[in-house]
């Protein structure tokens, strides 16, 4: 089950877990393929996630997942340290991810993962869909097309701080590193963002 | 500006729909084995590509490394050859006289009469080993005829040439 209520932060170098991060990281970069398993199994459903948050098709963030990791494998020894790891495999993630986008742009095919159990009980979502129908499980699948739909429009580029910051919880901070850009073009990209949503589902946000 | 706010939070509201959609049950079970193993392969595929490579650009080399593949005493016997031709050369280097390659002047010299100089010319002292090796390309390999008949010692071609300083 992929839930992201948590905010994704970038681990305390102080911490045990950073420390053995640091420890598998070394080991990979000899070459050490179990621990890069390890790696891999750390920061698969943020990947995943991410990258399926923006192309809004399983098969395609399947790829393009897989993709990532490989790639980040091949570059291990060009990954100095200056950035937590986290940081770093974002970012070879989000820059294939946009490189296939825009080979693939106004070619927009929906695959979309099953909502959970969980949705029809997530208290906001009740508030928002009640208000429609009563028949929430059929209007939640219809705002899930919806919503899709109308992240897809969006440009890459925005695209990317909402599903980073209003999915997956990212802070403007981590956002700025991972993306290459300073914070106040993080936010406003996600406040155009925000604007341009709100005017593509403006049915079913309703103060 | 309240109200964009508001909406924003309707908004946000709605953008937690996305934290719910799940892949596949069971998906990540096999992600990070199936991404390990795609790098095994990629390692291992680097080297094949090369001979796919060879294969499809020169058939010849293909079919020679095929062959050296099935017998390797064939590359064996190939490698041992080529160092023997080495060797051989290098030997043939050595015992070749130093410093005896003659001028175009003294081609031109020796040249109108080197039929009788050959004959006539003192014969070169031979070396230890009783073969004396002439430089001379053309006359090394020709016995020289003389007006007197063919010269007394084959083996033995005057080159017709003075040392410079003597």
């Amino acid at each position: 089950m992929l839930t992201m209520s948590e905010p994704a932060t970038v681990p305390d170098a102080n911490a045990p877990a950073a420390l053995l991060e640091g420890d598998l990281v070394r080991r990979a970069r000899r070459g050490d393929l179990t621990a890069y398993d390890e790696l891999v199994k750390r920061y698969q459903e943020r990947i995943y996630a991410t990258i399926y948050h923006m192309t809004a098709n399983h098969e395609d963030a399947n790829d393009l997942a897989q993709e990532s990791f490989i790639k980040a494998y091949s570059a291990l020894k060009s990954f100095k340290g200056g950035s937590s790891f986290y940081t770093w495999l974002y970012r070879i993630a989000i820059n294939k991810t946009i490189n296939f986008l825009k080979q693939r742009r106004n070619k927009h095919h929906l695959s979309l993962d099953d909502l959970d159990f969980n949705a029809e009980h997530d208290p906001d979502l009740v508030a928002l869909v009640s208000e429609k129908t009563p028949q929430r499980d059929i209007n939640l699948s219809e705002l899930q097309k919806k919503l899709n739909e109308a992240l897809l429009r969006l440009s890459e580029p925005h695209r990317m701080v909402v599903v980073l910051h209003d999915v997956q919880g990212v802070s403007h901070e981590e956002i700025a590193e991972i993306v290459g850009c300073n914070i106040g073009t993080v936010r406003s990209r996600l406040f155009y963002a925000r604007q341009q949503l709100q005017g593509f589902l403006a049915d079913y946000i309703k103060s | 500006m309240s109200d964009t706010n508001n909406n924003f939070e309707d908004l946000k509201r709605l953008l937690k729909l996305k934290r719910h959609e799940v892949p596949p049950p069971g998906y990540f079970n096999h992600f990070s084995g199936d991404v390990v193993a795609r790098i095994r392969t990629g390692e291992a595929g680097g080297a094949q590509n090369i001979l796919e490579r060879i294969q499809s650009d020169s058939p010849f080399m293909a079919g020679l490394l095929q062959l050296f593949g099935a017998r390797p005493g064939i590359l064996g016997a190939l490698a041992t050859g080529v160092c023997l031709l080495l060797l051989v050369g290098v030997l043939f280097m050595d015992h070749s006289e130093p410093g005896s390659a003659p001028t175009p002047e003294l081609f031109a010299q020796s040249a109108p009469d080197a039929s009788p100089t050959l004959a006539s010319a003192a014969p070169l002292e031979p070396a230890d080993n009783g073969i004396t090796v002439s430089t001379n390309p053309v006359s090394s390999l020709q016995p020289a005829n003389t007006l007197f008949g063919s010269p007394q010692n084959p083996l033995f071609q005057s080159a017709g040439f003075t040392p410079p300083g003597q």
